[in-house]
């Protein structure tokens, strides 16, 4: 009986210091199927992935391969016995040539004097990218593929281990209907040879297309493994998200005023082209669209952070020019950036310090700060927005994600701002702490600001926005008013291989 | 945990931090003044002209020259970068000062602010390369100008020494004022002012900022680029400083003076406990630390010990003051 | 209208990347031109024993800039090896002093030990402590300078102490053609070997490329560090024997900066300070050119005390170049993904 599975998983937790980022997970993989597992961010699937592959031993838990039982020190181990990964963000080395990607740590060698055989490495990835399909010159240095293309690359990294489990992590976040449409040939390629995968993904539509089961995950807990065709959309998603989606957006009050911001044509050579749209007082615009399509590129030319070389931007009628971030804000824009830890907070600082970093003129006279003014000024906004924290000197990485966020919106409320730009804002945060920040949003609206919700979530765009923007490479594919609209007709916009066309309704 | 915050309890944040005496001492200054306390022990122990207060006074002029550039050095550090070509830029400041005055035949105060002018422009050369082609990092920027920066005090002076210099020029190097060595009161004044540049305004806030993270300082709005030229600017204005001092003291300059200043000044800063990893430091830290290696150094000079020995100890400080909280923390990962 | 534009700025770019794809060919080209102009001045430059002298002189920087050039590839860098030159040319010159009848081959393995265990200890710093490279090589410089003054007690060791068969080393030549040419030309094959051919040579690429990635594909980073400086170090070492028998004196400030050059001659190369890139054929080509200019510069008449500044302004101008070719590079691989 136990032959039937080639992976099991009983009771795996994985304890961190403080938390617990998988808690008595498990899991069954048979031979060639697809199982996808799905949750939301921060639900535990990447520390799964990561106890799979050997990079975290489990604190607890066993682990049986081909009814075996294992457990891995390092990665190697998991590779010799078969188990490959593709994440999300594609690792590969930008230097070195795509031959080189595949076969990196397994070279083909010669048996006795060890030298690496380049001849027969070239032939036979050019052999496993013509079996997938693909004419990529295996010379070719990885930095000048597309990601689409590097995928392949990993895909056939995978391959060339002889792989019998392969993990792919959000494979198509980044892919075009094409490109994904060629990624689920080749994954089903894979499985009616007979390798198991486990495909984790946000689209619904990923799942229902390729997976005979769907295993979800949700605030580092086991809930459930149902057989594909045996659940309700529905059903799938109170599993993911623990109640009913709309329950946790707050009602709208839409009181939309005049308008604030206006882009015209604002063009970027390889980034966006042609970008037009005005948001209102008081209103949210959501913006959506596939990871790569231009969406933060937009904010970023808007915010000052990148140049644009074509367009204008109206600010109350007037055209502005912000140069740079510090230009921008003055202008009233404010942006809240994708990555918190990376572009948005200096974790390693005090909620204080984080607070009125962007507002440090305000509170200084020739440059002296005005230390008693600043804990004020910090107080104030960390209170306002709600920080779970006891005071303000607790430094900003000893806090949980959605509280990191309200320190990084805290920042943006010390300024006198008219737009406030929030690039994914809930990215990586857990359920309740969305809900807060929805709520965050909805009050930034309420107060008068004219929002840009970025979001690449389907549920929290229609939930949360007046109006949706829908961005495929580098252009507005379609602007929905949201009264009707739904999840197929963005992904439509988003993903279609028509050439874009204005939508207005 | 998290799920049933949605309610409105109105949460306050502290802005008062309860007195902690653990937080008094455990702190690194606590750690070098004892070691100072250590050296000034040892050089009592080996020489009797050691620790008396003529003594350590004039015994500052030995060292307090290039100790002026730890100051800029040590903002640069903490912005992640690193400027090896400061002792370039002190003997290409000295030598254009030397030539314009003995050569050129102008007026010494005319020298002296071409020799500030000429550090400060080898500053701002730096930081605007630094600035304007990232990729390059600052190792490779400040390794090319600093042979460039000899290399034009070279071209200037060959292999000749410049000096003759009016009586009153002695007085940087050796003068006093109110019986205190003038260079002194100058190492003390700046120490003041990047004290409180560095601690007390919104300057010294942003280049900890930029240390932190410079892409969240960025998009918060701070002015990376600005910074960064400005901090290099005032490496080489400092440095320009250090050469009017050096000069003085030795009554004439070479191209050679001042070889692997940057050595000492680095090694300081990290001794001081400003993180080479960017982003810490305080300017106490650095000041102690400053007069451990400086009387360390004078105290070998009394009993004629082979100046070389300071070399190793120099070089084991300097690698003990970075890898004692490394291995720290690899420990307590154990 | 995206791709038009794109396309009609292709046929530039794509010179552009073919440029950069083989930059080692534009300073081959630079090389040819610059020796063309010095012969047209002075045409004592291009005959047979200048040649000669110019491969003899510029033998020590390429095996040095070889060993740099693995350094720099995994993002690292190494200020100390003038100074491990040094100690190790010190401490071997000592030893054939005191038993002059030593088999200079001994010497050569001994001066490669010593350099080896001082390259190992930066390793270790590096690898296992985990300090910054340029400030861990800066400290050991000064210690390594430091103890090659003690053990010398500040005296230098010149020829008339040292065997004839230890200056041989340097000075002898075989087929008429000088020890230090054959030794360069042999590492040069052993390192083409070792870092086209063997497994740990691709890792070391892999290690500077993506560090997260190659903690993911299972590569020991801390070996290939350790491993990395260790070479650096051995080959200091066999440089400071080669060093002391050229110039048939040992002394404290031997090869002082002499880090420099050789970093210069890697990044005039086309090694990249970020790690992950650099070729052999660069590295040697930049070093050659560099020593073209020690070698052409007194023959053109150039002051000696020109050549600090000219070399520090073709350093800065090679490494703006390179960062300006670079970014349209990468500026055309962008478009090419997005078109």
């Amino acid at each position: 009986m136990l032959n039937e599975f080639v992976l099991e998983m009983k009771g795996i937790t994985k304890a961190f210091p403080g938390v617990k980022a998988l808690d008595d997970m498990q899991f069954q993989l048979k031979k060639g199927e697809i199982h996808a597992l799905m949750g939301e961010n921060g639900a535990g699937k990447s520390t799964f992935i990561k106890i799979i592959t050997g990079v975290h031993e489990p604190t607890e838990g066993d682990m049986y391969l081909f009814g075996e039982k294992i457990s891995f020190q390092n990665p190697n181990e998991a590779e010799k016995l078969g188990i490959a990964a593709i994440y999300q963000h594609v690792t590969s080395y930008p230097d070195l040539s795509v031959t080189e990607n595949i076969f990196m740590n397994h070279e083909i060698r010669h048996p006795t004097w060890k030298t690496l055989n380049w001849r027969e490495m070239h032939k036979q990835a050019r052999e496993l990218l013509r079996e997938l399909g693909s004419s990529i010159d295996p010379k070719a240095q990885m930095n000048t593929l597309s990601v689409a293309q590097q995928q392949i690359i990993e895909i056939a990294k995978a391959i060339s281990t002889k792989a019998k489990i392969i993990i792919m992590d959000e494979p198509t976040a980044a892919l075009t209907a094409r490109e994904s449409e060629e990624l689920y040939r080749i994954t089903e390629k894979l499985r009616d040879e007979g390798t198991s995968i486990i495909f984790i993904s946000h689209r619904f539509e990923d799942m229902y297309r390729l997976a005979s089961r769907v295993t979800v995950l949700r605030d580092s807990k086991y809930i459930g493994t149902w057989n594909v065709d045996e659940i309700s959309n529905d059903k799938l998603i109170v599993a993911m998200v623990g109640r009913e989606i709309n329950q946790i957006f707050p009602d709208k009050i839409v009181t939309a005023g005049d308008t604030v911001l206006e882009v015209k044509n604002l063009s970027k050579l390889g980034d966006f082209e042609d970008i037009s749209f005005s948001v209102k007082k008081g209103e949210i615009l959501g913006m959506t669209g596939l990871v790569g399509a231009g969406r933060t590129e937009v904010c970023q030319a808007i915010f000052g952070i990148t140049r644009f070389e074509k367009g204008e931007i109206l600010l109350n009628g007037s055209s502005v020019k912000s140069r740079n971030p510090q230009e921008a804000m003055q202008n009233g824009i404010g942006y809240l950036a994708e990555d918190r830890l990376e572009q948005g907070l200096v974790v390693d600082w005090s909620i204080e310090k984080n607070v009125t970093l962007a507002n440090l003129s305000e509170l200084s006279t020739y440059t002296w700060l005005h230390r008693a003014k600043e804990k004020e000024q910090a107080k104030t906004f960390g209170e306002k927005v709600q920080i779970k924290a006891t005071s303000i000197f607790d430094t900003v990485h000893s806090l949980s994600g959605g509280n990191q966020q309200k320190v990084a919106v805290a920042k943006l409320l010390t300024k006198d701002l008219k737009v406030i730009l929030l690039d994914e804002p809930t990215k990586g945060v857990d359920i309740g702490a969305k809900a807060a920040i929805y709520e965050i949003v909805q009050q930034l609206a309420e107060a008068g600001y004219a929002v840009l919700f970025v979001s690449s979530e389907m549920p929290e765009i229609l939930g949360m926005s007046d109006r949706i923007l829908v961005m495929k490479e580098g252009r507005i594919a379609a602007e929905f008013v949201n009264r009707g609209v739904t999840q197929e007709m963005i992904l439509e916009a988003a993903m279609g291989e028509e050439p874009v066309q204005k939508k207005s309704g | 945990m998290e799920q049933k915050k949605q309610t409105y309890q109105p949460r306050t944040l502290e802005t008062q931090l309860p007195f902690s005496w653990k937080r008094l001492f455990f702190q690194w200054e606590w750690m070098l003044l004892l070691i100072l306390v250590a050296v000034l022990l040892f050089g009592s122990y080996v020489s009797p002209y050691f620790l008396n207060y003529p003594s350590l006074r004039d015994g500052t002029m030995v060292f307090l020259d290039k100790a002026l550039i730890v100051f800029p050095m040590a903002m640069i550090m903490i912005m992640r970068d690193i400027d090896i070509s400061v002792g370039s830029t002190v003997a290409l400041s000295s030598v254009v000062m030397a030539s314009l005055y003995t050569t050129a035949g102008l007026p010494m105060e005319i020298a002296i602010v071409a020799c500030l002018v000429t550090g400060a422009v080898c500053g701002l050369i730096n930081g605007l390369l630094i600035v304007k082609f990232k990729e390059l990092s600052a190792v490779i920027v400040t390794l090319g100008t600093m042979i460039l920066y000899r290399g034009i005090a070279y071209i200037i002076l060959e292999d000749q020494a410049a000096g003759g210099f009016p009586e009153w020029f002695g007085f940087f190097g050796w003068g006093y004022v109110f019986g205190i060595p003038f260079l002194l009161i100058v190492f003390a004044a700046l120490a003041i002012v990047f004290g409180i540049l560095l601690h007390r305004t919104t300057f010294g806030r942003k280049v900890f900022a930029i240390g932190n993270n410079p892409t969240a300082s960025r998009f918060s709005g701070v002015r990376v680029d600005r910074i960064k030229v400005i901090v290099f600017m005032l490496a080489g204005l400092l440095a320009a400083i250090t050469a009017i001092f050096l000069t003085s003291r030795m009554g004439s300059t070479r191209p050679n003076i001042a070889t692997m200043y940057e050595l000492d000044i680095i090694a300081m800063a990290a001794l001081g406990g400003v993180s080479t990893a960017g982003g810490k430091g305080r300017v106490v830290g650095v000041v102690i630390a400053v007069f451990i290696i400086g009387y360390l150094q004078y105290g070998l000079g009394l009993i004629n010990m082979p100046s070389q020995l300071f070399l190793i100890i120099v070089g084991a400080l300097l690698i003990l003051s970075v890898a004692i909280p490394k291995i720290g923390s690899l420990m307590k990962r154990k | 209208m995206e791709t038009k534009e794109a396309h009609a700025e292709n046929p530039k770019k794509n010179m552009l990347t073919l440029f950069y794809q083989f930059r080692e060919l534009g300073l081959l080209f630079f090389i040819i031109l610059l020796c063309i102009g010095v012969q047209i001045r002075n045409p004592s430059f291009l005959t047979g024993e200048n040649i000669l002298d110019l491969a003899t002189n510029t033998s020590i920087l390429v095996i040095l800039s070889l060993g740099m050039m693995i350094v720099l590839i995994t993002r690292g860098i190494d200020l100390s090896i003038g100074a491990v030159i040094a100690l190790s040319g010190m401490l071997t010159a000592q030893l054939v002093a005191a038993n002059p009848s030593i088999n200079p081959l001994l010497c050569l393995l001994f001066g490669t030990v010593i350099g080896a265990v001082c390259g190992m200890v930066i390793g270790l710093l590096i690898a296992r402590v985990g300090l910054l490279p340029i400030i861990a090589t800066l400290a050991l410089m000064n210690i390594f300078r430091g103890l090659t003054f003690l053990v010398s007690d500040g005296e230098w060791v010149s020829s008339y102490q040292m065997s004839d068969g230890f200056v041989a080393l340097a000075g002898g030549s075989f087929l008429g053609i000088n020890h230090l040419i054959w030794i360069a030309v042999f590492f040069c094959l052993v390192f083409f070997y070792f870092l086209n051919y063997t497994r740990t040579g691709r890792q070391i690429y892999a290690v500077g490329s993506n560090p997260q990635s190659a903690a993911v594909s299972g590569i020991k980073q801390g070996r290939v560090l350790l491993l990395v400086y260790t070479i650096m170090g051995g080959l200091s070492g066999l440089c400071g024997v080669l060093w002391v028998s050229k110039f048939a004196s040992a002394q404290g400030d031997t090869a002082s900066g002499y880090e420099l050059t050789v970093i210069a001659a890697c990044i005039l190369g086309g090694v990249s300070i970020a790690g992950g890139s650099g070729k052999l054929a660069g590295v040697l080509l930049g070093a050659i050119l560099l020593g073209i200019l020690n070698n052409a510069l007194p023959l053109l008449n150039v002051s000696p005390f020109w050549q600090n500044g000219i070399q520090g302004f073709i350093i800065l101008l090679a490494v703006i170049v390179n960062a300006i070719v670079k970014r349209r590079v990468d500026r055309t691989h962008l478009l090419r993904r997005a078109g």
